[in-house]
């Protein structure tokens, strides 16, 4: 059976072109207007995964994100536009999965979709490989080909919190509170610094990133650079 | 000029007649000595009333008198005893003392009510300037106060030295070395210097106020008028750039699907994308089209080609570029206009597809024309939800919106800029939920035109 795909825009011809491209690629396409018919479709069909307009007649997509995320961890990736940065960033702090900015490439979409698909549940084992670094959650050791990479705890916290989101687009703020706590959100300064420390100890080359990725002006992200 | 001397000479011999008089009538029952001090009573009055300009000289004149008609040897100004002589010299330190501390007191109270009035006269000024009225038009009530202030017949004060249009030669006002203005009198007038240079910092320092008030407010009204501009601008890219993006987004997604060789259409999918493609194609190029219209118009740069036609036909072939017709009744005379057809059928045509989008399916939409003596009106009529009194106005407005959101909201817009251009009006008209109409005035064309035969 295909994944079902709810599709909200209150641009009928964006609808149009977005559903019939989402049945080409062999998904089950429900479709809605406006904020409250997103709900309601939601609700009678759990889908797999929403693409969400930003700005909807009814509301905003940041407070359907947040309904949404009420009752289902279901991915939610957001259309965004130019000049809506701010909203962009409250629908993901609001718990959206990821965004791409119209006017989008069709392959770009369909890349992203697969990949929040993909990672329906954080990865919680108490190892985690990725871009080969062995991540030891539970005795908060990594390793890189058998040798210790020393970090500091919130260097490591930063690493571990964006392990278990591989993949996902995490929010400065998002961060900020995972790693130093709830109190903190807004020093996004403190971030950009910590990062760059992480890099230099995880990145075979700190200058070209290959697995914390920059999202400008949004967060980061933590890629497999070895299975891209 | 002469009363000023007549009235004061008349009373200060007055003054010394009645002492005298008194002095006659009382020798019978006092030393005559005695009463010398009754001079001092007539002096006292003359002090207060005209001061010691005129009281001294009447102290002098009544010791005199005292000693002429009354202190032997009488009829002469000798005098036989020393009593005598120290007596008078008495009465004479009395009357000058008295004299002079009259006069003084008299000069107080006139200075004091000088500078009441000269106060007060601030007061009001201030009163008037900072209640926020224009200070050009109270400077003709200033000069004229300002004149009586300063005891001459008048005063004209002008903010602008430049423009000199004063007689006399002007004073500058200035407060703090920076000339606010300047106040001329007219020549021979010569107002008390100490008044003068009391009450004219005072005047200046309040007109500085009252000018440099009007400056900060003409700047915060033009920051004001900048930043709605500004503001105004920033919707304007805001709303082009959704209009242009929505069907750019659309196009792009079609397009990427149709390349996409990992996705798998039907045929029917495959025409559906092409449709897509071909409509927002269309779309993007009306509203690129609509923009190019808008500016021009803002620009002044739609200048109409004036044909004579008679409003019906361009009304008719309006609804017929539009292809509605079956929807459309249109109802009234035939007035005739002096107008560019293509720029007049498109104001129609936007107003009818205007009706046509808010009309409930199927409904028709109705178009009357009337005409007045001067002007001929085209009225669109729709049966929709109408339109509420506070946005009668603002529909006119480029990308204003109705509550659908349909359309890229130029289409008002730009017939209200094609009837300017061709010396006409539109305005809206509606009670909501009993639909709206819209209206379109033009001038007729006043009297008939020979038709070559």
């Amino acid at each position: 059976m295909s994944r079902r795909i709810l599709v909200v825009d209150d641009e009928p011809q964006i609808l149009r072109a977005l559903g019939t491209t989402l049945r080409g690629a062999g998904y089950t396409v429900d479709t809605a207007a406006t904020a409250e018919s997103a709900l309601a479709a939601a609700a009678a069909q759990p889908p797999a995964a929403v693409i969400l307009d930003l700005v909807l007649p009814d509301g905003r997509g940041t407070d359907v994100t947040r309904e949404l995320r009420t009752w289902t961890d279901a991915p939610v990736i957001v259309l965004s536009a130019i000049g809506e940065e701010r909203e962009k960033i409250a629908a993901l702090d609001a718990g959206a999965d990821d965004y791409v900015t119209k006017p989008f490439s069709v392959d770009e979409l369909l890349a992203r979709l697969r990949a929040v698909l993909r990672r329906l549940t954080p990865e919680a084992g108490p190892v985690l490989e990725v871009g080969g670094l062995t991540i030891d959650v539970a005795q908060r050791l990594v390793t890189r080909d058998g040798e210790r990479v020393k970090l500091t705890p919130h260097e490591f916290d930063l690493l571990r919190v964006l392990a278990q989101n591989r993949g996902k687009l995490l929010t400065h703020r998002m961060l900020l509170r995972e790693v130093w706590g709830p109190a903190y959100g807004d020093e996004a300064h403190y971030l950009h610094v910590y990062v760059s420390h992480l890099r230099a100890k995880i990145e075979r080359d700190p200058s070209r990133p290959r697995i914390v990725l920059t999202e400008p002006g949004a967060g980061y992200r933590l890629v497999d650079a070895d299975a891209s | 000029m002469r009363s000023r001397l007549v009235l004061p000479l008349l009373g200060s011999a007055a003054a010394v007649a009645v002492a005298t008089l008194l002095v006659v009538a009382l020798k019978p029952i006092a030393p005559t000595l005695s009463l010398g001090v009754l001079y001092v009573l007539g002096v006292l009055p003359v002090a207060v009333v005209w001061g010691a300009r005129w009281s001294l000289p009447v102290a002098v004149a009544s010791m005199l008198t005292f000693n002429w008609f009354f202190l032997p040897p009488v009829h002469t100004f000798t005098l036989r005893d020393t009593e005598n002589w120290s007596a008078l010299a008495a009465y004479s330190v009395t009357a000058i003392v008295v004299s002079e501390l009259a006069a003084r007191s008299r000069r107080r109270a006139t200075d004091a009510e000088q500078r009441e009035r000269e106060a007060a006269l601030l007061a009001e000024i201030a009163g008037h300037l900072l209640g926020g009225e224009e200070l050009e038009g109270q400077l003709g009530w200033i000069g004229g106060r300002t004149a009586q202030v300063l005891g001459v017949p008048e005063a004209v004060i002008e903010l602008d030295a430049a423009r000199g249009r004063s007689r006399g030669a002007p004073t500058p006002l200035e407060v703090d070395g920076r000339v606010v203005g300047t106040i001329s009198l007219p020549a021979g007038a010569q107002p008390q210097t100490a008044v003068q240079r009391r009450f004219l910092p005072a005047l200046a320092a309040l007109l500085a106020v009252a000018i440099d008030r009007r400056r900060l407010e003409r700047e915060a009204l033009e920051a004001e008028a900048l930043r709605r501009s500004d503001l105004a601008k920033t919707a304007l890219l805001r709303a082009v750039s959704h209009d242009l993006r929505s069907p750019l987004t659309s196009i792009t997604t079609a397009v990427g699907a149709l390349r996409n060789e990992a996705l798998v259409f039907t045929d029917a999918d495959r025409r559906e994308l092409l449709d897509t493609i071909a409509v927002d194609a269309e779309r993007l190029a009306r509203l690129v089209g609509d923009l190019l219209d808008l500016s021009r118009l803002e620009a002044g740069g739609a200048e109409p080609e004036r044909e004579l036609w008679s409003l019906d036909e361009l009304v008719r072939d309006a609804i017929d570029s539009l292809g509605v017709a079956d929807r459309v009744e249109v109802a009234g005379g035939q007035p005739l206009v002096n107008v560019d057809p293509v720029q007049i059928q498109r104001v129609i045509a936007n107003f009818v597809e205007n009706a046509l989008r808010f009309s409930p399916p199927g409904a028709p939409v109705h178009v009357r024309l009337t005409a007045t003596r001067r002007e001929a009106i085209v009225r669109v009529v729709d049966h929709g939800p109408g339109v509420a009194e506070p946005e009668l106005e603002r529909v006119f407005e480029p990308f204003y919106r109705g509550a659908d959101r349909s359309g890229a909201g130029l289409g008002l817009a730009i017939a209200r800029g094609f009837a300017a251009a061709n010396g006409g009006r539109v305005w809206a008209e509606s009670r909501p939920g009993q639909g709206a109409t819209f209206a379109l005035a033009l001038p007729v064309v006043e009297a008939p035109v020979e038709l070559p035969a």
